[in-house]
């Protein structure tokens, strides 16, 4: 099966032509261990090597424990790699840094904070002076459609509430990169489709980096300029699929889009073969 | 107006508490025992103690070593507490020494420190403070290990220094939990206060309830554990409403009240 380009590394191309792409993040063979007891080493990433273009939206498609959270937490620099090394615009990620925004599908708000008090700890700790990042913040909730609940504390608000006021604290304090970590995994279908429109929107306006993981194969076609597809133990990249559908993305038009499907169809196979890889080790 | 609800809650533990003294004043109209008397002479014997300018002295002395030291247990061991919640190393050197001074009763480490400080206030209050560290430090510990990871990580990517993460992430996140630690560590300060006071008579409350005993004034003995009782309870009560606005954020409401607040 060869429908689209597979499993290689001449993907690196540009996958926005019109501007000359970049490479912000860099991936190189990237492997990590994990000590599961004191005899047993498991390897949830084996070798991975992956370059992001400045401004690219890049899913991460994979199966249950392919090791999808790893890799993001290695650029965010919340997990230092067994071996490899990964890079931020030429500069070795040692640590976390507020040039990269992650937000955790545990959404992982401060609880003792209000909505309001959540966005603008960012910016205040970046020493934004508390009215213009308080401005700002008020900004956001809005665009992230929360005006009127700035006051409230989270444990008030629903699960999709909780995942907006998450990507708008994170965008709050300007990261080059987004790392999102399955932001939609654990909302109902209907919200999850108004989130992915809203991250739409809000990534075509300021087309910041965007690193995603996600289980699901339409919103990794529906979001994404280039999908990597992983598969299990040792996590590995299988595919990288170049999502070519025109820009801006209304859902209604592409779910009728016959290229759309196709990539749907076919990076569905694609999971399921990539799935068979994976044994238990 | 108040919801029927509400009265409920308002009304409930004056009944109980005059429940208690009903049956106490029964009891001991039964038992025509001299060492216990009724509930009615307990409680007129009370203005006589607090009328007395001595006694007042005692009971604020009393007081006073009780504020030290909880106040300084709790400046200490917050932040032990929640640094061994987060370094396993800080962890790995405290927990033993806390372990084989968890199960020793407080105020039998009197004696010793009586003999190295003598019988006064530092004694008193070395004593409170050792009552309240330990589950004031368990519980920061307990919480400050609790704390979600990725709420770190959140904090971390925006900057924040591994101390201003212990700030001003882990202790708010923890608060919830410290302040239960803090709430038993009170009623612990009031036990040990008492207690050191009947090791060492030499002031304080526990001194005017021992010595009361020594000479046979049992209404006076029954007087005085009324006042420590409702000192506990008053202390408890502000404790609980100081406590539940500092983590509304974070209470589901109850149905029950735990306290009298
Ligand atoms: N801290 C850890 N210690 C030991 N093993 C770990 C640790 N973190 C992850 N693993 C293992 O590494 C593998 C990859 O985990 P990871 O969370 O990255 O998977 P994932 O692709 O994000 O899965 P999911 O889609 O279920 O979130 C899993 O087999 C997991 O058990
Ligand atoms: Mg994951």
């Amino acid at each position: 099966m060869k429908v689209l380009p597979s499993r290689s590394n001449e993907w690196v191309r540009s996958v926005t032509p019109q501007k000359p792409a970049s490479a912000i993040i860099e991936i190189d063979r990237v492997s990590q261990v994990f000590q599961t007891s004191a005899r047993k080493e498991h390897l949830a990433l084996s070798e991975i090597s992956l370059t992001i273009e400045e401004g690219a939206f890049v899913s991460i498609l994979g199966p249950s424990g392919c090791g999808k959270s790893t890799l993001l937490y290695i650029v965010g620099g919340f997990v230092n790699p067994t071996s490899g090394a990964a890079k931020i615009k030429g500069q070795a990620i040692t640590g976390p840094g507020p040039d990269r925004g992650p937000v955790f599908q545990e959404f992982a708000l401060f609880p003792w904070k209000t909505v309001l008090g959540n966005v603008m700890y960012g910016p205040r700790q970046q020493g934004v002076r508390a009215a213009e990042a308080e401005a700002q913040s008020r900004a956001l909730i809005e665009m992230v459609g929360l005006k009127g609940y700035e006051n409230f504390y989270p444990k008030e608000l629903s699960g999709g509430m909780k995942q907006r006021v998450a990507l708008a604290r994170t965008l709050a304090y300007h990261p080059e990169v987004l790392l999102m970590d399955e932001p939609f995994g654990a909302l109902d279908a209907h919200t999850r489709t108004r989130l992915q429109n809203d991250l739409l929107n809000i990534w075509e306006r300021d087309r910041k980096t965007v690193l995603f993981v996600t289980h699901s194969v339409d919103e990794a076609v529906f979001l994404s300029d280039k999908v990597v597809m992983m598969s299990k133990s040792p996590g590995r990249i299988r595919h990288v699929i170049d999502i070519d559908l025109p820009r801006p993305r209304r859902r209604n038009e592409l779910l009728l889009d016959p290229r759309y499907q196709k990539y749907v169809v076919d990076i569905e196979r694609m999971f399921d073969e990539s799935d068979e890889f994976g044994s238990p080790s | 107006m108040m919801s029927p609800a509400a009265l409920t809650r308002r009304i409930a533990p004056v009944l109980a508490c005059v429940g208690l003294l009903a049956v106490w004043q029964v009891a001991s109209l039964a038992l025509k025992n001299d060492s216990f008397p009724t509930a009615i002479e307990a409680i007129r014997a009370i203005p006589d103690i607090l009328g007395d300018k001595e006694a007042l002295i005692n009971i604020l002395a009393s007081l006073r070593r009780m504020a030290i030291g909880f106040g300084v247990a709790v400046i200490f061991s917050i932040p032990l507490g929640l640094l061994m919640g987060r370094s396993r190393a800080v962890a790995a050197f405290f927990n033993p020494l806390l372990m084989i001074i968890y199960p020793v009763p407080k105020a039998a480490l009197m004696p010793i420190i009586m003999l190295w400080l003598g019988v006064g206030d530092i004694t008193k209050t070395l004593v409170i403070f050792l009552g309240v560290s330990l589950p004031v430090i368990y519980h920061s510990f307990e919480g400050a290990k609790a704390v979600e990871e990725k709420m770190l990580w959140s904090g971390a990517a925006m900057g924040l220094s591994p101390l201003q993460r212990l700030v001003r992430i882990v202790l708010p996140a923890a608060l919830p939990e410290i302040l239960t630690g803090c709430r038993t560590g009170l009623v612990l300060a009031l036990i040990t206060m008492i207690t050191s006071e009947m090791i060492a008579r030499q002031s304080g409350a526990g001194n005017i309830l021992f010595n009361a005993l020594d000479m046979g004034q049992y209404d006076t003995v029954f007087a005085m554990i009324i006042i420590v009782g409702a000192m506990g309870i008053c202390l408890d009560a502000l404790f609980e409403r100081v406590r539940a606005r500092l983590v509304r954020w974070s209470e589901p409401q109850f149905d029950i009240p735990l306290s009298f607040s």
